[in-house]
């Protein structure tokens, strides 16, 4: 019987020759060092989940912002926790995030034909640096506001548009509304579907190529 | 890479994938024990230390030293070695340079060595480049001031820095005397919001003491908030405050704690600073707090303003006690003088005490230096501690705030004002104890009791102070000036603290039936419209005083029109007289009263019949008949 479900849903949805090339696919013999990459997409969908339960109660203004956390903090059951995992899982996605591409770098991963994978891994890094400093200013605390006035004015001393790309960065001449509004912006919507498009790019390319075996001491 | 190459490198490939292991289940297994593992380690920092929030962020305070998340501490660091103009160079060149070389990294390694060994160079720069980045973390970690394990948030200032600095900046000056917690509360005319809806009492106790010590609110935080959370949880008494720096330790509710000889830790400046701020400078706080007990709602001082400074400062000195020789006998007197100069040893004289001296001294026992004064004083009478002497207790800046207001307050301001407000503009609706009644503006409607314990209690003087300035439906009309009505601010404000006062002394109404003032359809129905010339007094005046006169009367005429009289109701208006004698159609009060929505009064056209026998008496000449 259920194998005659399966049968019907093969013929329409070809889910079993997804599932070979994906889960029965041969890998040569790796370590635990293989696991980062995946770690990484883990903590990488904590931070999803934990951030859409924040967005929740989470109010993006300078009148509320503030408030909104500490009510999350201290009033919301379990709001502190889930804000807990989201903050620590921020470090840990940069912490996975470098130690994956430091043994994809020295394990000689990045070579043919895996030059594109890497790329899309270096733009990934990007990605959750954004993450990090955009969410850094969220919270609208002391910490968060002169960290990210501090941060931002770094790109004003770009030559020539430096003071067009404060601005940008800012939204205005100083950090106001505006600012975090365009701060949470590209924290839930603008990193999130580059993080989504460039994840599916950098698995696609990972399953279509292999993962690369140790390398031998003389290759 | 050659083609040649590649291809080694794909057959070599194949081997180790054929030799491999599938990635369900061997792999994604370890994938999962790891995955697993992380999160074990984020439930617990989670758990265990959770995330920091500081305190709300404050544009004003450019004092912070702002640190960057841990990851981005290398990059400060390394803009420390990049002064004035070559910082582009640190914070622009190097970062760029460093990702572009990282994203194009295929490209430049090309060799098809793969083992780390094997390309030493690119080993090699990799390693140089990590101990950079770690090492100058490090070094931030060090530079940087280290973070502080509690952080107690001065609520005050951030009570200031969320509802008061974007418009005032960092700090307020407020003359001395100013009722600063009824500004707040009820906002000004020049545009400042309410916030009485917003916060709470304490909390604009706490924003007063801030406003008017800063720093008092910054020792706060430092020296109590440890264990006073709030502002609040400390006495705002300053009797209390100032036994709590003269006893220390001795101080009952600090016995068992660890606290700090203040008298001594603290400069007379800071002490000042710090009763400032839990018992503000704010003449009408203090006088509540500190006088009203004796006085009551005001004293109405006539002398100088030094001279009742002096009088707050040295308090009960000035007071004269009776003497009590002529009263008790030698006995008595001796046993008295005994038992002051030491209680513990002449028990005998507790009886007397409380018979002769309690009434005035409470169970507060003079202690006296020796018998020969004692007996001095009792027997001759003289200093008197009935009023505390105040300039032991308040600072000099309390004690000028408490002067300022008391001179105001026995003025005649507040509540008398309100008083003779009230008279000139509400009774005829509210009634003269705001008992209320039926509505003489809009038949079948019934008015409150206004001066009854439930009206009071559930309106704080905001909400009653917008009824009074905006009006309501059901025929009241706003009387703020800013409204079209004739009362300016203050007195709204002298009307709401004479409406307030009520609570704690409630009016005492006179045992009369609750009939309403004026029965609105009686009089005016009883001529009926057309049967010949119509009487201006018996017919026309008693619409007027019905329906009209409520808002349009000498006193407070709306729209400056005043209906009370025929020679007011002829040439009154501020849009000219409302009335052309033998022409009802061209009659702008005629106008008024017949629009279809009813534009007068404002809830409830007159019935057709009124509205007839004025235009008849109009077109009749409007005379005085």
């Amino acid at each position: 019987m259920l194998a005659n479900i399966g049968d019907w849903l093969n013929e329409r949805f070809g889910w079993r020759s997804v599932w070979e090339a994906i889960f029965l696919r041969k890998i040569p013999h790796v370590n635990w060092l293989y696991t980062l990459g995946s770690a990484t997409l883990f903590v990488a969908v904590n931070q999803a989940i934990t951030g859409i339960l924040l967005t929740l109660y989470y109010v993006p203004t300078p009148d509320h912002a503030y408030d909104s956390v500490v009510y999350i903090t201290t009033q919301l059951p379990m709001g502190w926790f889930i804000r807990g995992l989201h903050h620590w899982g921020a470090s840990a996605m940069v912490i996975l995030t470098v130690a994956h591409l430091l043994r994809v770098f020295f394990y000689g991963a990045y070579k043919f034909p895996r030059e594109v994978t890497w790329m899309t891994g270096v733009i990934l890094l990007i990605v959750v640096i954004g993450f990090g400093f955009t969410g850094y200013l969220l919270p609208w605390d002391q910490r968060a506001y002169w960290a990210t006035t501090v941060g931002t004015r770094i790109v004003g001393v770009a030559p020539v548009v430096g003071d067009w790309l404060l601005r940008v960065a800012r939204g205005g001449d100083e950090l106001s509304a505006v600012t975090l509004a365009r701060f949470f912006g590209t924290h839930v919507w603008v990193l999130p579907a580059a993080l989504i498009i460039l994840v599916g790019m950098h698995l696609y390319l990972v399953i279509r190529n292999g993962i690369s075996a140790v390398p031998g001491k003389d290759e | 890479m050659k083609k040649q190459e590649q291809q080694e490198y794909m057959e070599k490939y194949k081997k180790a994938k054929a030799e491999g292991v599938p990635f369900f289940p061997d792999i994604i297994f370890k994938d999962i024990v790891v995955s697993l593992l992380i999160l074990i380690i984020l439930v617990l920092l989670a758990y265990f230390i959770g995330a920091p929030v500081e305190a709300r962020a404050n544009p004003n305070d450019a004092s912070y030293t702002p640190r960057p998340e841990w990851y981005f501490l290398f990059l400060f660091q390394m803009l420390k070695y990049f002064p004035g103009k070559l910082e582009v160079v640190g914070a622009m060149i190097l970062p760029t340079l460093f990702i572009g070389l990282l994203l194009v990294l295929p490209f430049l390694d090309k060799s098809p060595k793969r083992h780390f060994l094997k390309r030493p160079f690119a080993s090699l720069m990799a390693v140089g480049v990590l101990l950079g980045i770690v090492g100058l973390t490090l070094l931030a970690l060090n530079a940087a001031p280290t973070p502080q394990t509690t952080v107690v948030i001065d609520k005050a200032a951030d009570l200031y820095a969320k509802n008061c600095a974007n418009c005032h900046g960092p700090t307020i000056d407020v003359p001395a005397g100013v009722d600063l917690h009824q500004i707040i509360a009820a906002g000004n005319h020049q545009g400042m919001p309410a916030w009485g809806g917003d916060l709470s009492t304490d909390e604009i106790d706490m924003l007063v003491g801030f406003i008017l010590s800063p720093n008092g609110s910054a020792l706060f935080t430092r020296e109590c908030a440890g264990c006073h959370k709030n502002a609040i949880q400390a006495t705002g008494n300053p009797i209390e405050l100032q036994r709590v720096f003269d006893e220390g330790k001795a101080y009952p509710a600090h016995k068992d704690q660890d606290v700090t000889d203040w008298k001594k830790s603290l400069n007379v400046d800071e002490q000042n600073a710090l009763l400032n701020f839990l018992a503000a400078p704010d003449g009408q706080r203090l006088f509540v707090i500190n006088c009203s007990g004796c006085h009551g709602e005001g004293i109405a001082f006539k002398g100088s303003k030094e001279e009742l400074r002096k009088l707050i400062v040295d308090g009960g000195h000035q007071l004269t006690m009776p003497g009590w020789k002529g009263t008790l006998s030698t006995d008595d007197l001796d046993t008295l003088a005994n038992y002051v100069t030491d209680p513990q040893g002449y028990p005998a004289g507790t009886k007397l005490f409380g018979i002769y001296c309690a009434t005035c001294h409470g169970d507060k026992v003079p202690v006296a230096p020796d018998k020969e004064s004692a007996l001095t004083m009792i027997g001759s009478g003289g200093a008197h501690i009935t009023m505390p002497v105040w300039g032991d207790i308040l600072t000099s800046d309390q004690v000028d705030a408490l002067v300022a207001y008391t001179l105001e307050s026995g003025s005649e301001t507040g509540i008398i004002v309100g008083a003779k407000l009230f008279a000139e503009n509400c009774t005829f609706c509210h009634g003269k104890y705001g008992e209320g009644g039926l509505n003489p503006t809009f038949a079948g409607d019934t008015i409150a009791p206004i001066s009854s314990p439930n009206y009071l209690k559930t309106r704080d003087d905001t909400t009653i102070r917008n009824i009074i300035a905006e009006g309501q439906t059901f025929g009241m009309p706003p009387f703020a000036s800013s409204y079209g009505g004739t009362l300016n601010d203050d007195q709204i404000a002298a009307l709401v603290a004479f409406i307030r006062n009520w609570e704690i002394i409630p009016p005492i109404i006179p045992d009369i039936p609750a009939t309403p003032t004026a029965n609105p359809t009686a009089t005016p129905g009883t001529t009926s419209p057309g049967s010949g010339e119509v009487s201006f007094a018996d017919q026309v005046q008693p619409i007027f005083q019905s329906r009209c006169i409520a808002c349009h009367n000498s006193s407070s005429g709306q729209a400056g029109f005043d209906a009370s009289t025929y020679q007011a109701v002829m040439t009154s208006g501020d849009s000219g007289p409302q009335i052309v004698a033998g022409d009802a159609a061209n009659s702008p009060l005629i106008t008024l009263l017949q629009t279809a929505t009813g534009f007068m009064p404002p809830m409830g056209k007159l019935s057709d019949d009124d509205i007839q026998i004025i235009v008849e008496w109009i077109n009749a000449g409007a005379l005085d008949n």
